[in-house]
């Protein structure tokens, strides 16, 4: 038996191919016994250089690639990098885009699915990291339906394209509402039996109870963003407080953390970012189910102000001359605040691009919280930040 | 001399004999007969179905079907091998082309199985997978482990009671001896742990010892109040001291007779959990944290003999829960018709009925496994030191209380039970049966009340709009 000493701590590298990871991570962890001293991200292991292969495509090419960008969440990924295009086109009035407002519901309700989803994956595979396989695959079997909402519609069950600059690629597909209806109903009863399950297991509770507190100050400080940064009790939430798409017409709550653990918890614990996640599929049902109420017909017609779904030859012409200039576009992705920074010089290719995405910032914390932790404590932890590694790295 | 270990291999070897072997050799073969039966005949089998049962359960836990692979996979096996040359796309044609004949694909399409095609699978892989030890392993110890591991739970059948002479001996201090042995399991994962020469088995064998330490306190101190109660630490005189004459044979059981022995039963398998190492106390295996925990370098067949080792270690908790609390291997519907059979009968039916009762407890096992997350390693500790070992002791004290107190009114009465005669043992008379559970129950009632009044601050009013319970 081998094992580096210095005093009484032990080296461990967690990861690069660790169960609990969520991907390629690697955590350099220094622990004395089972408590950790010290602990080291190490990212890179999935760069892709997707910000400089955008460099080289044309404005609508790009969209696969934010799929990738994180692939729990496509939707999402898809519709941060269309709204930040056109708010560039909206810069001047000629290349100025009139969205279809069909279009922009399909948009609003796909991205919100997407988020339950990816919160069910990240739900999910938390507790699995944890122990507890039950409730990963009692999860994942909720978004096995919405997989199949999407590939109905788009044709895809993972890395969808599903959204262009100008609408969406084509309309839902004919009985998309009923069924979609349907699932948020058969998800609402699913939910419960899954809280019931685990999420209010004593066990589970106390292993979350307490763990990785982060205070609002650190939270905001080290730029976490999303359910993270709301666990932590910091009311804020892009969809509400700086509102894209419908979200304007749309009524939710915005689940913040409260101690949820009761007396052994604190505020902005592992808990506190579990169950504002859980909160967050319940108001996701509610936008999904207002966004059916509110959206208008198809009308047939692919470019109808309002019942079309997409103003493609419009969006084509104005992108082969978009306005010179520079944006910053923020949405609010299952995973945090995901920004798109384009800067473009008039060509048909975009002069530079830039994502700023949740999990990347997350990890950046994990220096400060994770020393005096436990090994099992580290585990939850990841998955309480619920981190997606593609994004991290990009 | 004769060797024999009791009527039923005296019955054996006269069978034996009967055929025109030599006296002696007859009762020999018959002895070892008796002596292998129980680890090659029931613990063994029952191990190398588990896996099938656990994925079932799995799958009932997960709204799933589990394994359901039939004949066709079958099939699609036997082309793989005769095969074997060829590149699998075209095995895989063959065998689609053959299934599609006009009569097999009919008999295929009738041939249920339920997946039980996936027992003989696993075999085949944990035979066929390569046995490597790592660069830098402590080769003595690492392969040597694998067999301390079963050691430890075959060791235990060595005077563990599958009826009254199907054992192989029943020494008067079985309990202790039982304490001793089940302990081994966690040297071999420690030497498991260090010899892998991998800093996770390492963490899986340290957490293992741990665990083990904390966890063999409550597990004596509950063995303690059984043969207290009992008056011997023989596993015969246990289950002797809990037979009641008559078709209600349940009102025998250790479990019923008083609130304190319930709480220790409790104790007890929670105990035995961790000492099996079983979910949620699976920190030395730990998957999601540990990668494989202490056997994260094992391949093949020595993975197959730790796995093997931890069924059986399962069936051995069930096993002496059961002699302990469930009345052994008696039935719970009266007993005088099956001691009233001839010696193999006897055996053959109180064997079934103990392996019933093991399997359920493993059956439970695994539903909790399905069902719980793991705890943290000092919670574990904490469980052990703060919750389990003052119950255990509230128990010893409660029952010795009790015994004291009811002396006068409860008969100590010597069981003549089939051909074993008991040591004394207490019986105690409805009032001062009553009296203790009446207490104890009142006590619980209190202190749940207590919990609700002065415990711990409601949760935010969103924690109910969770489970839907209450909503606002």
């Amino acid at each position: 038996m081998n094992i580096e000493r210095e005093g009484d701590f032990i080296t461990l590298s967690m990861g690069p191919h660790h169960p609990a990871t969520h991907g390629v991570l690697r955590l350099e962890v220094t622990t004395d016994g089972e408590v950790i001293a010290a602990c080291k991200p190490d990212i890179g292991y999935l760069h892709r250089a997707i910000e400089k292969i955008g460099e080289n495509l044309e404005w609508f090419q790009f969209v696969p690639y934010t799929d990738r960008v994180d692939y729990v969440c496509s939707m999402n990924s898809n519709h941060a990098w269309v709204l930040a295009v056109e708010s560039l086109l909206s810069t001047s009035e000629e290349t100025r885009l009139r969205i279809p407002e069909r279009a922009e519901y399909i948009r609003v309700l796909f991205a919100e699915l997407n988020r339950i989803s990816s919160h069910m994956v990240g739900l999910g595979s938390m507790t699995m990291d944890m122990g507890a396989f039950t409730p990963f695959v009692h999860a994942l079997g909720q978004r096995e339906h919405i997989n199949d909402i999407f590939e109905r519609t788009c044709g895809a069950r993972l890395t969808y394209n599903y959204m262009c600059v100008g609408g969406v690629n084509r309309d839902l597909h004919p009985g998309a509402e009923a069924e979609i209806r349907t699932f948020l109903d058969g998800l609402e009863a699913a939910m419960k039996d899954f809280n019931r399950l685990i999420s209010t297991n004593n066990i589970f509770k106390g292993r979350l109870a307490g763990v990785a507190a982060i205070s609002a100050e650190d939270a905001i400080s080290y730029g976490l963003v999303g359910p993270n940064l709301r666990g932590s009790g910091v009311d804020f939430d892009l969809r509400r407080d700086r509102p894209y798409g419908v979200y304007d017409r749309i009524q939710f709550d915005v689940p913040v953390g409260r101690c949820y653990a009761g007396a052994k918890g604190r505020l902005g614990d592992s808990y506190d970012r579990f169950v504002v996640r859980l909160l967050e599929v319940l108001e996701s049902i509610r936008i999904c189910r207002q966004a059916l109420d509110q959206m208008p017909p198809s009308s047939g017609k692919e470019d109808d102000p309002v019942g079309g779904w997409c103003v493609s030859k419009a969006a084509q012409k104005a992108l082969r001359k978009p306005p010179v200039g520079e944006v910053y576009f923020r949405c609010e992705n299952p995973r945090g605040e995901t920004g798109y920074r384009i800067v473009s010089d008039g060509t048909k290719f975009p002069y530079r691009i830039k994502i700023r995405t949740g999990s990347f910032t997350a990890l950046s914390i994990f220096e400060k919280v994770v020393p005096g932790l436990m090994i099992a404590d580290v585990v939850t932890l990841i998955g309480s930040f619920d981190i997606v590694l593609p994004e991290v790295d990009r | 001399m004769t060797f024999s270990v009791g009527p039923v291999s005296d019955s054996i070897a006269s069978w034996i004999a009967g055929l025109g072997v030599p006296a002696l050799a007859a009762q020999i073969v018959a002895v070892l007969f008796v002596c292998a039966a129980p680890v090659l005949g029931i613990v063994f089998p029952i191990a190398g179905v588990a896996q099938y049962f656990e994925r079932k359960v799995a799958g009932l836990a997960q709204r799933r079907k589990g394994p359901m692979v039939g004949a066709t996979g079958l099939v699609d096996f036997v082309f793989d091998l005769a095969l074997f040359f060829q590149p699998k796309w075209r095995r895989r044609q063959t065998a689609r082309r053959f299934e599609r004949l006009p009569v097999v694909s009919t008999v295929l399409g009738k041939v249920r199985m339920w997946g039980l095609g996936s027992i003989a699978a696993d075999g085949v892989k944990m035979f066929l997978k390569e046995d490597m030890a790592p660069a830098g392993a402590d080769k003595l110890l690492f392969h040597g482990s694998t067999y301390l591991a079963m050691t430890g739970a075959f060791l235990a059948f060595a005077v563990f009671p599958f009826s009254q002479w199907f054992h192989m001996g029943d020494p008067p201090v079985a309990a202790l001896y039982l304490g001793a042995v089940t302990g081994l399991v966690a040297v071999s994962v420690l030497k498991a742990g260090w010899s892998s020469n991998n800093k996770w088995s390492y963490f899986g064998g340290i957490r293992s010892v741990a665990m083990i330490v904390s966890y063999e306190t409550p597990i004596a101190l509950s063995i303690a109040v059984v043969c207290m109660w009992s008056g011997t630490m023989s596993l015969q005189g246990i289950i002797a001291a809990q037979y009641h004459p008559g078709w209600f044979s349940i009102a025998g059981w250790n479990l019923f007779q008083s609130p304190f022995l319930a709480l220790v039963a409790c104790v007890y398998y929670v105990a035995a959990l961790a000492e099996c190492n079983r979910a949620p106390f699976d920190l030395s295996e730990g998957e999601s944290e540990l990668v494989g925990g202490f056997h994260t370098e094992y391949s093949g067949l020595r993975w197959g003999l730790f796995f093997i080792a931890e069924y059986s270690d399962m069936i051995l908790v069930g096993g002496l829960f059961a002699t302990m609390f469930l009345g052994g291997y008696q039935s719970p519907v009266g007993e005088e018709w099956i001691v009233s059979l001839p010696p193999v009968a006897e055996a053959l039916v109180h064997t079934a009925i103990l392996v019933a009762k093991a399997v359920l407890s493993v059956g439970f096992m695994m539903w909790v496994r399905w069902t719980l997350p793991r705890f943290r390693i000092d919670q574990v500790m904490r469980l052990s030191w703060t919750k389990l070992v003052p119950l255990a002791l509230v128990s010893l004290f409660g029952l010795a209380v009790t015994q004291i107190l009811t002396a006068t009114r409860t008969g100590v009465v010597e069981i003549a039970y089939g051909r074993y005669s008991s040591a004394p043992v207490v019986r105690p008379d409805l009032f001062s049966w009553m009296v203790p559970w009446a207490v104890v129950g009142g006590a619980m009632v209190a202190l749940v009340a207590m919990a609700k009044r002065w415990g711990a601050p409601p949760e935010p009013i969103e924690m109910r709009r969770l489970t839907g319970k209450g909503a606002p």
